[in-house]
This record gives C-alpha cells, sequence and structure tokens, in this order.
C-alpha cells in the first residue's frame, strides 16, 4: 500500500528534481514559458485557426521571453543586452521601425539640474512639440510631459492657472511658467512604488521600468506636481515618426496600463546632449547642466539669479529652479 | 520776377535729380564679378586696418581661426569659430577669463559680403535706400531709439559694424555692439543665463550669438500662436 508514505519523499524523480530545487518566481515562469511555446507550436502544426507564420512565432516567444524577465536594475550587463536585442527586434516586427536602444548608464560625478526663466518663457509651446516627437508620445491620447501655464502678472498661483491657453502669446498681463518632471532629490513617486518599477538613478533622474509596472498609479498620486502620466491605450505613433534614438529607461515604446513621465531625455543627456525641450526654446527660457560642475550655466544661475521653486515647504528637493532676469 | 523763381526752382530740381541719380539704384544689384582679392581686405584684416590706424597696438577683432560646421536646434548648420577669451581681446576685455565660442554670423547671411553690391563705393547712410535695396530690413529698433544706420554700421566699410569707442568689428562680432546698451543682457549670455547654447550641456561650451535669435533691425521677440493645447480630458476608448 501506498498510503504510508510521507508527503516529503517525491513520487518520482522527475519531480523531485523540481520539487527539491529552489523554485523562485522567475524560474518557475520560464518553466512555464517553455511549455507554453512548445504548445504553442505543437498547436499551431494541427490547428488551422492558429497557423502562426514564422514572424508571428517569434513575436510570440520574445514576448513570453520579455514577460519572464527581471526588473531591469538588477540585471546584468548581459541580461540587458538580451532584453534590448528582444526588445529591438520585437519594434522591427509589430511596428516596422528599426530602433536603437540604449542602456546608457549615468556618468559619474554629475547630478543634472534645469532652470528654467520665467521672464523669458511667451508661452510658445515649441518645448512641448519638441517633447512628443523626441519621446515617443501617444499622439491619439495626446499625451504630453511639460505643461505650460498661464498666468497673472503679479502671483504664482497655479490653481487659477490656464495650461489650456490657445491664442496668440504673449498675452498683455500674463506671465509663462512650465512644470514637468522636476527630478526630485527625495521623490515621493518612488517611495509609493509597491513593487520597484522606479528609481532615482545616481546623476538624480528619475525613471521607471516599464516591464515591471504593474499600473496601480500609487505614484502619480503622490506626486506633488502632477507629472506623471498614465497609459489608458497602447501608446500610437506613426512609424514614420517613431524616433529611433531611445534608451531603455526613457523614450522607448510603452504599453497599455503602465506610467511614464520625463527624464530630462535621459538617452540624449547621458551623451552630453541637451533635453529636446531646452533645445527646441526659442526663447532661451531654459537652462540645463550638471549641478556638480561649478563652471556650468545653471550654476551660475542658481548662485546670480533671484530663483525659487514650487512646493518648496513639501521637502521633496525638486532638480528644478525657476529663475527670472 | 517770376522767371527768375522758375529758374531757380528747375536749378533745385536739376540738383534734386543729380542727386539721387549718385546713389544706389533701385532693386538688389548682384555683382557676378568675383571680387578682386589682390585689392579687396577681408572684412577682419580691414577692420584691424582701421583699428590699427586710428590706435596703433590696440587690436580688438577676430584672429583668423579654423572654422568647423556645428548642428544646432532643428539641424540647423552653424559654423563656429574656435577661440577662447585669451586670444580675443574683445572677450577679455569685456567678460574676463570665462571660455565662450560663439557661432558666426557673417557667412550665412544672404546679402554678404556687401562689397558685392558696394563694391568699394562710400554708402550713402539713408533710410529711404536702404528700404531700397534691403527691403527684408525693418527698421523698427532705430525708429524707436533714434538710431541712425550709422550708430551701428561704419560708414567707412559698409563690411564693418561700429562701436561708441571708435573701434571696427566684423559681423561675426555682434555682441560687442549690442554690449554697449544691453550690457546686462550680453553679461548674462557670457554667463548662461540668457540665449542658447550649441549641442549640449557638456565639453565646449559653444553659444549663438545676438541676431541668431534678435532680428538686429526688430529685435523684439514677436507674438505668434502656440503649438496646440493639451487635451487634459481622458481619451475615450480605453484598453486596446
Amino acid at each position: 500500500m501506498s498510503t504510508d508514505r510521507t508527503p516529503e519523499v517525491p513520487e518520482s524523480a522527475d519531480d523531485g528534481t523540481v520539487l527539491q530545487k529552489r523554485v523562485d518566481r522567475r524560474l518557475a515562469l520560464k518553466i512555464l514559458a517553455g511549455g507554453v511555446a512548445a504548445g504553442t507550436q505543437a498547436l499551431g502544426a494541427c490547428s488551422p485557426l492558429s497557423a502562426a507564420t514564422d514572424q508571428e512565432r517569434e513575436v510570440r516567444l520574445l514576448a513570453w521571453q520579455e514577460y519572464i524577465k527581471g526588473n531591469y536594475r538588477f540585471m546584468t550587463d548581459a541580461e540587458r543586452a538580451e532584453t534590448i536585442a528582444r526588445l529591438e527586434r520585437l519594434a522591427q516586427l509589430q511596428r516596422g521601425v528599426d530602433v536603437t536602444i540604449q542602456s546608457t548608464g549615468a556618468q559619474p560625478g554629475v547630478q543634472f539640474g534645469y532652470a528654467f526663466n520665467i521672464s523669458k518663457c511667451k508661452g510658445f509651446r515649441r518645448c512641448v512639440e519638441a517633447c512628443i516627437n523626441e519621446n515617443n508620445l501617444d499622439r491619439r491620447a495626446a499625451t504630453q510631459y511639460i505643461r505650460i501655464f498661464e498666468m497673472e502678472d503679479g502671483v504664482v498661483d497655479l490653481d487659477h492657472a490656464d495650461a489650456t491657453f490657445q491664442h496668440e502669446v504673449p498675452a498683455e498681463g500674463h506671465f509663462y511658467i512650465g512644470t514637468q518632471c522636476f527630478q526630485c532629490a527625495d521623490p515621493p513617486c518612488v517611495k509609493v512604488c509597491p513593487v520597484g518599477a522606479t528609481w532615482q538613478e545616481p546623476d538624480g533622474i528619475t525613471v521607471i521600468d516599464y516591464d515591471w509596472c504593474i499600473g496601480c498609479r500609487y505614484c502619480m498620486a503622490a506626486c506633488p506636481y502632477w507629472a506623471r502620466r498614465f497609459n489608458w491605450s497602447a501608446p500610437e505613433v506613426p512609424a514614420e515618426e517613431v524616433n529611433p534614438n531611445q534608451h531603455y529607461l526613457g523614450n522607448r515604446a510603452r504599453k497599455t496600463g503602465v506610467v511614464e513621465k520625463c527624464t530630462f531625455c535621459i538617452h540624449r543627456a547621458r551623451q552630453g546632449r541637451l533635453p529636446a525641450c531646452a533645445e527646441a526654446c526659442p526663447t532661451g527660457a531654459r537652462v540645463f547642466g550638471n549641478l556638480l560642475d561649478p563652471d556650468s550655466e545653471i550654476r551660475w544661475v542658481l548662485a546670480n539669479k533671484r530663483i525659487f521653486r514650487l512646493k518648496e515647504d513639501l521637502k521633496t528637493e525638486p532638480r528644478f529652479w525657476y529663475f527670472t532676469d | 520776377m517770376s522767371r527768375a523763381c522758375v529758374a531757380v526752382a528747375s536749378l533745385i530740381v536739376v540738383a534734386v535729380v543729380m542727386a539721387s541719380g549718385c546713389g544706389p539704384r533701385r532693386g538688389v544689384r548682384r555683382s557676378t564679378r568675383p571680387p578682386r582679392a589682390d585689392t579687396l581686405l577681408s572684412p577682419a584684416e580691414s577692420a584691424a586696418a582701421l583699428n590699427e590706424a586710428r590706435q596703433p597696438g590696440a587690436l580688438a577683432t577676430v584672429p583668423a581661426a579654423p572654422v568647423e560646421l556645428w548642428t544646432g536646434p532643428g539641424n540647423r548648420p552653424f559654423e563656429v569659430a574656435t577661440r577662447t577669451s585669451e586670444e580675443d581681446a574683445g572677450h577679455a576685455r569685456r567678460f574676463g577669463s570665462i571660455t565662450l565660442q560663439t557661432a558666426l554670423r557673417a557667412r550665412p547671411l544672404g546679402q554678404y559680403p556687401c562689397t558685392s553690391c558696394h563694391l568699394g563705393r562710400k554708402v550713402v547712410m539713408a533710410e529711404k535706400r536702404i528700404t531700397d535695396a534691403h527691403q527684408n530690413v525693418r527698421a523698427e529698433h532705430p525708429r524707436q531709439t533714434g538710431a541712425l544706420c550709422s550708430t551701428c554700421h561704419a560708414a567707412d566699410n559698409v563690411e564693418l559694424l561700429a562701436l561708441e569707442n571708435g573701434d571696427r568689428v566684423t559681423l561675426d562680432e555682434t555682441y560687442r555692439l549690442c554690449a554697449q546698451c544691453h550690457f546686462a543682457q550680453v553679461d548674462a549670455w557670457a554667463d548662461g543665463a540668457h540665449g542658447k547654447r550649441l549641442d549640449g550641456w557638456q565639453g565646449r561650451r559653444v553659444v549663438m550669438v545676438c541676431p541668431d535669435c534678435h532680428d538686429p533691425h526688430k529685435p523684439a521677440v514677436q507674438p505668434r500662436i502656440p503649438f496646440r493645447a493639451p487635451r487634459i480630458e481622458r481619451p475615450q476608448g480605453h484598453g486596446k
């Protein structure tokens, strides 16, 4: 009789190898994925309804491998290279665009800072336009990272400011103030993330792993500056308008149900270039640079101009200052 | 008596007609001949010569420097002279020891060099004539400030700009001209709070010069219609 068997004893040698091995979530999913992939192929061979082409099979396999990968923050360089290769191939297969996805890390001795001249900004929104094109923002939902508020002279009052103005600017008796993600030094959005999908990089940019985000939107509730955007649907960008210069933590393709935000154009900033908004600004209202470089333009502005930050009393220490001439 | 009046009047008319005939003809006259290299000095050389003659030893012009092509905002090409404040007396005097490279201004200009039309002739500085040949010039700034053409442009060499201290500078050093009145703006520009930087935040600091953004004859930023307003409301169809 087999009733006297203890439950610890495995039924067969095969089961034993699985049960006695320490199985973590990733390994279990890998095994599952292998089975599903094999099953899919078997199904494809016998059923006319799911007669997948080679290309469709490749997409499914890549998508599964993407699904079971780890958090970018804890990946080895080899794992990062693998996932980037998969993502580039997926972009080619699914969207028909050849993209280059970087994994460029932070430069040592660099802390990015941004200064915005409220005397200079005239509300032309060229920064918004450049941002949309540079970061592959959803054209259908008209996602925008930057908001330009029109305010009456004399008081900084965001509650009564108009971010939807559409008339010839600058309007008499008004000034303009732009907001975006301020890359706080003590970011509340990072603290509330239940899965560790968002974190602060060594150069001060707060980033999101879109493949680790579960879309709970706690970060959006936590952000006092309303800087994060949620994808209610998969972002739609026409293939000819896709910016192929991408970063894993920045402007690569997002999907439904994940949060995204401004990263100071991480793919440009880490290569020594200016963010797209700063480059596009026709009035020179935007100053970007390294806070740790005493000779940088941003340091001169912070040392010599009258500056303020929004909601400073919350002590989130935004790396985004406003100044006047 | 009346005959004498008529005679005087006709003399005046003839004089006026002769005087106007001496000015440049209507429309832009483009010379097809190449400039005579043996007789014509480059703007920098001629500025140097003029400054030398006025004040020996006080050379304050752009030295010959290698020129590079840079890409600016919107893939706009910029020629940039690689020079530092130590080489440039104007910079050193005005801005201390900062290192700054500026975009070149003169060569991208459509009607440059000026000698392709003016051919060394002394030009009568009158706004009436200017608007004939240079129809793109809208002289708002001189109108508002009461300045004449010769306040900024050198009457003795049309390629050059005239500073109040008597120096002559090329069109690549417009910031020295603007700094005479707009010193606060030019100081802020030299330090990085005004103006735009080419290429990036790292490495050599190459900046655009005043006329890259401000039309020298109409420098105020003009109103325009902004890029489309954001749709703040939620999109209708969720998911896909």
